[in-house]
């Protein structure tokens, strides 16, 4: 009997897909496509934390950014709270007086760390990890859409 | 550009100044990884063809930059403000 791909979507590989970028790709046989994913993903999220730092994931300040960003997976959860634990408690650098944005200056001034992104720098690294996040979800989409050999004909002709 | 004080991964990259639009290209890059590695039927033709996307997305927005120049410093002045 002749091997048919399947079509059906697969959730299983998109949601490895989604805890480590590629896996989704490695579960449905696809090794190379897998690592490649993985390489991109990481290389994105690599550049984007050189550039912006940690405070680049922010979960309260830049929700909409980090809905794109948790689309990569645990990793933007990890460093989102890497950011709470290490800057926004001063754990790292110092905490200094801001005046904070314009819609709340009426209160005391907010502390932040010295070690907090601003400008081109912050930008980019939210740019380079949130972008990482939209192309994971389009990997773990393709990963669980993906047109592969139906198994269960495939060990029937063997 | 002070390196002296910057903590990889934790803090951010210190100024780069007139040269950040270059970061444009690393970002072009990851992009060009990913959706090839989806796209290309065969893996043998991967690494030029990433080439080619990265080169096609740098120059689709230096092209986008030089429209934006022309609107903003030649087209713009010219209209009439009233």
């Amino acid at each position: 009997m002749a091997t048919e791909p399947t079509n059906r979507f697969k959730p299983l590989a998109a949601i490895l897909g989604w805890i480590i970028p590629g896996l989704g790709h490695v579960q449905i046989g696809e090794r190379g496509r897998g690592a490649l994913v993985f390489a991109g993903v990481a290389f994105l999220w690599v550049c984007g934390l050189l550039i912006g730092g940690i405070d680049s994931v922010d979960r309260t300040n830049d929700r909409l950014w980090f809905i794109a960003q948790a689309g990569s997976g645990p990793v933007a959860f990890v460093v989102d709270g890497l950011n709470s634990s290490l800057l926004k408690k001063g754990a790292v650098g110092e905490l200094i007086d801001s005046p904070g944005p314009r819609s709340q200056r009426r209160g005391a001034p907010q502390q932040v760390s010295t070690l907090k992104s601003m400008a081109q720098a912050n930008e980019y690294g939210t740019l380079y990890t949130a972008l990482a996040g939209l192309m994971n979800i389009v990997a773990l989409l393709d990963a669980g859409s993906r047109r592969t050999p139906n198994r269960r004909t495939r060990e029937g002709s063997s | 550009m002070n390196l002296l004080a910057w903590v990889p991964f934790v803090g951010p990259l210190p100024s780069f100044g007139a040269w950040w639009p270059l970061l444009l290209i690393p970002l072009a890059v990851g992009i060009s990884m990913i959706y090839k590695a989806l796209r290309v039927p065969s893996l043998d033709r991967y690494v030029r063809e990433v080439f080619i996307m990265t080169l096609q997305i740098i120059l689709a927005m230096v092209a986008l930059t030089v429209v934006l120049i022309l609107v903003v410093q030649v087209i713009v002045p010219i209209i009439p403000a009233d």
